[in-house]
């Protein structure tokens, strides 16, 4: 197989999830006697395409007009490359960037696309694919049917590409620009790094329950370690009410729903009322100086003591990584 | 300016209920499971009534479902919840995204709609793609994943959920624009207008007059249920809850 | 794992975690099974007011006892759960102008904290609140709410330490009786023995009660309330005081910093337990955008708190009630079967009648008497009364109970 690989960046760096979708690509070419380039789209993006021939043959195209990644005109030059390359398969680590111009450029390519993948096998020189369905309940096995296809991946599920020794070619690719579409204006991108995610949105949720004191304590604790993840943070009923927190940040039957990859209840015990709001979450983890309290009942992991100890432990240690 | 504003729903299980499969594992169990708007779609249609809601101008509000009579009742959710009309498309088979694109953009051209909006994903496959394949087909400009809505001189301007932060982009209309968690809260239907949705008709089209074949995409070969007990793990410390979480969750 | 006990609780919520804490306390060895999880069910959708005065002197007492048991358990487990925020009941029509008179002047009687309160007081004690059509108020500052979740952990912290066992996730299967005595249960975990079984199933409670041959009047029926969401111009102190509305069929509390508001409406939507999935989850409940009854809720909502309206950000909370054919439990023996004793029914009060529950329950399966008068709760009362022993029937008259709920205006209290 043909395989393209589109990377994803910030015109300085490559972001993880492309060496994720590199290392799906190297295994599936090896399995199907193919070969993998990886196409790095945008402007003044020397750098990037330099990092990126360290993992893979690399396709630079770099132009004035691709400086922001709007959907139509990035869809259209991967859609282009595909059919001017003979790409059988075009893969992406899943994100939000590739959803968008991934999806819209599988749109052009006649739809043959499965997204989110976190597990293949290559049989009979097809791909059989594994997806989530239903917010991670269901796994589904899949496979595609027409030519090319398009497959998003799960960073998460694919150990990324390690850099080789030799440095591979990077073949730089002309487009006509007059051809681009231009429907699409980017005015700007507001980072968060000043606030955190949305509670019912994020893929990680630290959560704080009675156990916490006062809210310069629930900053220190749930906040430091909702940053340190990259995470949400969110309370139980109790907090709100004491004050602690503010009501929207509510997790429970009469707060917000939520089911996030990564649930982290830190001193909540677990009442029916917090797990109606939680309950789905993929991984639950509770710490809590009660071993018996109801939350390690819904947990997946436990762990018994005092949040005061532990957390910033916690934090250290992830920092430390 | 006048405007119609297409707003395609999808009918599927209530996700809040636990998920079965069927034996054979060729799908899920359907059995006692409650359907719903997807939860994105109503968002959507939220939308849609707003900026009807906040237009001086004519604005016109069509929901489309896609499936067998029993999307009627969703679609009627649609219309007590204030869309001016319903329409559904009826096709008994399954289908994936690629399909549903190919069917609304037949639907967005006959009904010269000016905006569609919709769920940027429905919550039973998760698939994120049939608003992106239905602005590569009719080719009109996207924004996914919206989480605020302004019209502006040029079109829309558009703020985008992106992994990397909020990402303003204006988009000329007409234009696809798929809607995230945080765009608005869905109402309630009132209970005037649920008694005025019962008289409404739901226009109905048969697939087969869309002069369209089904060119499957996706073809579903199995399906399984993650274990839905959980078997709590105690760990002894915080060095192992992290090894846990980042080599066996795989979450960190 | 316990094979054998004094008494086995069929049932997690308050009744049988209450009962199962009193009767540990009074030294008796009891198993609680639940199906699910503890306080699940319709005790973790209850929003738990608690309006002392009722219709008779005995049943204001209970709850009167209920409040002092509550301030006991606060201070063993180390948890708020009674919030005394005061309740009103206002009046927009002269009948209920006339109940309201009537309540206060028996509250008066047996030495009840009650009064009538003028309604620009109301007005400053509830800005929130449409005041401008009532006739008529009367304040109760010793009333609020029992808090579901912090009544559950305690009655739970407490048993545990004086020994009861709790057996989640274990539903039972069929009820083991032997010569017109119960000898125990079958469990999803095998076989439980002992000499007294309490029926604490709630809407399974008529269920549990077929396993043995008998028939427990009950129904279950949907119950819906909503809670809003703080905005900055409508936040709610967290010790506004509940109101009931008779008239609109409302009552509201404070939770959060928003609103509760629920309705006993004419109309409930009925369910028949055997028909719901054996694992169904109460706490997975969720309600249409377009539910006619979530609708008439907002509706009558709107008319009380005109800043609450169909797009108002809020949660709409969706359980399901046991109903009886005369709105008050069943507790106590069952003469049919020795050792069976059911304490279910509740009719929408479980949560705050609860606490006293426990100790009559307690004090009826350890002495065979208790200090209240409980004929009007016994569990026997309609044993072989034609009308009440088939299910149709039963239904039926829960169903009218149900609507007549709130609605009924009610005559001078005798």
């Amino acid at each position: 197989m043909r395989i393209l690989v589109v990377a994803e960046h910030d015109t300085e760096v490559l972001r993880s999830g492309t060496r994720s979708a590199v290392a799906f690509a190297n295994s599936v070419a090896a399995q199907t006697d193919g070969e993998v380039e990886c196409l790095v789209i945008g402007h003044r993006i020397a750098s990037v395409a330099k990092e990126a021939a360290s993992i893979s043959k690399v396709l630079c195209l770099d132009s004035e007009s691709l400086t922001a990644p709007v959907a139509d005109r990035y869809a259209r030059v991967i859609a282009d490359v595909t059919i001017q390359r003979k790409i059988d398969l075009v893969v992406a680590a899943s994100t939000s960037y590739a959803k968008d111009v991934v999806g819209r450029a599988a749109g052009l390519l006649g739809g043959s696309m499965a997204s989110d993948v976190v597990g293949h096998t290559v049989q009979d020189d097809k791909l059989v694919l594994r997806r989530p369905m239903f917010a991670g309940a269901v796994t589904a096995t899949v496979t595609l049917i027409g030519h090319p296809q398009i497959i998003t991946i799960r960073g998460s599920a694919y150990e990324p590409a390690v850099a080789s020794v030799d440095e591979s070619e990077i073949i730089t690719v002309d487009i006509d620009e007059s051809s681009l579409p231009n429907h699409i204006s980017f005015e700007k991108i507001e980072t968060r790094s000043s606030h955190r995610p949305d509670v019912t949105e994020s893929r990680i949720v630290v959560s704080g329950g009675r156990a916490i004191k006062n809210s310069d304590d629930f900053e220190r604790l749930v906040g430091g370690l909702a940053d340190q993840l990259g995470g949400a943070t969110g309370s139980s009923r109790a907090l709100v009410d004491a004050g602690i927190t503010p009501n929207d940040f509510q997790v429970g039957q009469t707060g917000k729903i939520v089911a996030p990859e990564l649930y982290i209840a830190m001193g909540i015990s677990g009442a029916v009322q917090h797990l109606a709001g939680m309950k789905n979450s993929k991984v639950i983890v509770a710490i809590n100086n009660d071993p018996d309290a109801p939350m390690f009942e819904v947990a997946d992991y436990g762990l018994v003591g005092d949040l005061y100890e532990l957390v910033p432990q916690l934090i250290e240690k992830l920092h430390a990584e | 300016m006048n405007m119609k504003i297409l707003v395609p729903t999808k009918r599927v299980p209530d996700t809040d209920q636990k998920i079965r499969i069927r034996p054979d594992g060729s799908g899920i169990d359907e059995e006692n499971l409650p359907y719903v708007v997807n939860p994105f779609d109503a968002i959507a249609v939220e939308e849609a009534l707003r900026i009807r809601e906040n237009s001086n101008d004519e604005v016109e509000v069509l929901a489309v479902g896609i499936g067998s009579d029993d999307y009627e009742r969703e679609l009627r959710t649609s219309l007590a919840i204030g869309a001016d009309r319903a329409m559904l498309i009826e096709c008994a088979a399954a289908l994936d995204s690629w399909n549903v694109a190919r069917i609304l953009s037949v639907i967005v051209q006959r009904e010269q709609a000016d905006l569609v909006l919709m769920g940027k994903q429905a919550v039973d496959d998760d698939s994120n793609q049939a608003g992106q394949f239905l602005a590569a087909l009719l080719d009109w400009p996207q924004a996914t994943f919206a989480s605020k809505l302004d019209f502006t001189e040029n079109g829309l301007r558009v703020a985008r959920e992106t992994d990397a932060g909020i990402e303003t982009v204006v988009v000329r209309l007409p234009a696809v624009v798929t809607t995230d968690l945080r765009l608005n809260e869905p109402r309630y239907a009132s209970l005037p207008n649920i008694l005025r949705a019962r008289k409404k008709t739901i226009e109905r089209l048969e697939f087969q007059q869309l002069g369209l074949e089904i060119e499957p995409r996706i073809q579903l070969l199995h399906m399984e249920v993650l274990s839905t007990g959980r078997n709590c793990i105690r760990v002894s410390g915080v060095d192992e809850l992290v090894v846990r979480l980042r080599d066996e969750a795989k979450v960190i | 794992m316990t094979q054998t006990a004094d008494v086995i609780v069929i049932g997690g919520g308050v009744a049988g975690l209450s009962t199962a804490m009193q009767l540990a306390l009074r030294g008796t060895d009891v198993v609680v099974v639940e199906r699910e999880r503890l306080g699940n069910g319709s005790t973790g959708r209850a929003a738990g007011l608690l309006g002392q005065l009722r219709g008779t002197a005995e049943s204001t007492r209970m709850l009167m006892d209920g409040v002092e048991i509550v301030k006991d358990l606060e201070q063993r487990a180390n948890v708020e759960i009674f919030v005394q925020t005061g309740s009103l009941r206002i009046a927009e029509t002269p009948e209920r102008k006339r109940e309201i008179i009537d309540l206060v002047e028996m509250g008066k009687s047996i030495n009840f904290d009650i009064d009538h309160l003028p309604i620009d007081e109301v007005s400053s004690k509830l800005p929130y609140m449409r005041t401008d059509d009532l006739l008529d108020a009367c304040y109760c500052p010793t009333d609020g709410h029992l808090q579901p979740a912090e009544l559950v952990s305690a009655y739970i912290r407490i048993g545990k330490s004086h020994g009861v066992t709790f057996r989640p996730n274990c539903p039972v299967g069929e009820m083991i009786v032997e010569g017109g005595k119960v000898k125990g249960v079958l469990t999803s975990e095998g076989p439980l023995y002992a000499p007294v079984v309490v029926n604490a199933g709630g809407p399974w409670s008529y269920l549990l009660a077929e396993l043995t041959g008998t028939c427990l009047p009950t129904a279950a029926l949907g119950h819906c309330y909503l809670t809003t969401r703080p905005t900055e111009t409508n936040s709610v102190d967290r010790l506004s005081p509940a109101v009931r509305d008779r008239h609109l069929r409302l009552y509201t509390r404070p939770e959060s910093g928003g609103l509760i508001v629920g309705m006993y409406g004419e109309e409930a939507v009925e369910y028949e337990m055997k028909d719901l999935p054996v694992d169904f989850d109460m706490s997975a409940m969720t309600t249409r955008r377009d539910d006619i009854h979530v609708a008439r809720l907002i509706y009558a909502a709107q008319q009380r708190f005109p800043w609450i309206n169909e797009r108002t950000p809020m949660t709409i909370t969706t359980g399901i009630m046991t109903f009886t054919p005369d709105g008050k439990p069943f507790c106590g023996k069952v003469s049919e079967i020795e050792g069976l004793y059911h304490c279910a029914g509740f009719c929408g009060h479980g949560i705050v009648q609860s606490p006293t529950i426990g100790v009559i329950m307690a004090d009826l399966i350890r002495k065979g008497e208790t200090d209240y008068d409980i004929a009007a709760i016994e569990a026997d009362r309609y044993f072989e009364i034609p009308g009440f022993q088939d299910r149709a029937e039963v239904k039926t008259k829960c169903y009218d109970m149900h609507a007549g709920y709130y609605g009924r205006v009610e005559g001078k209290a005798d």
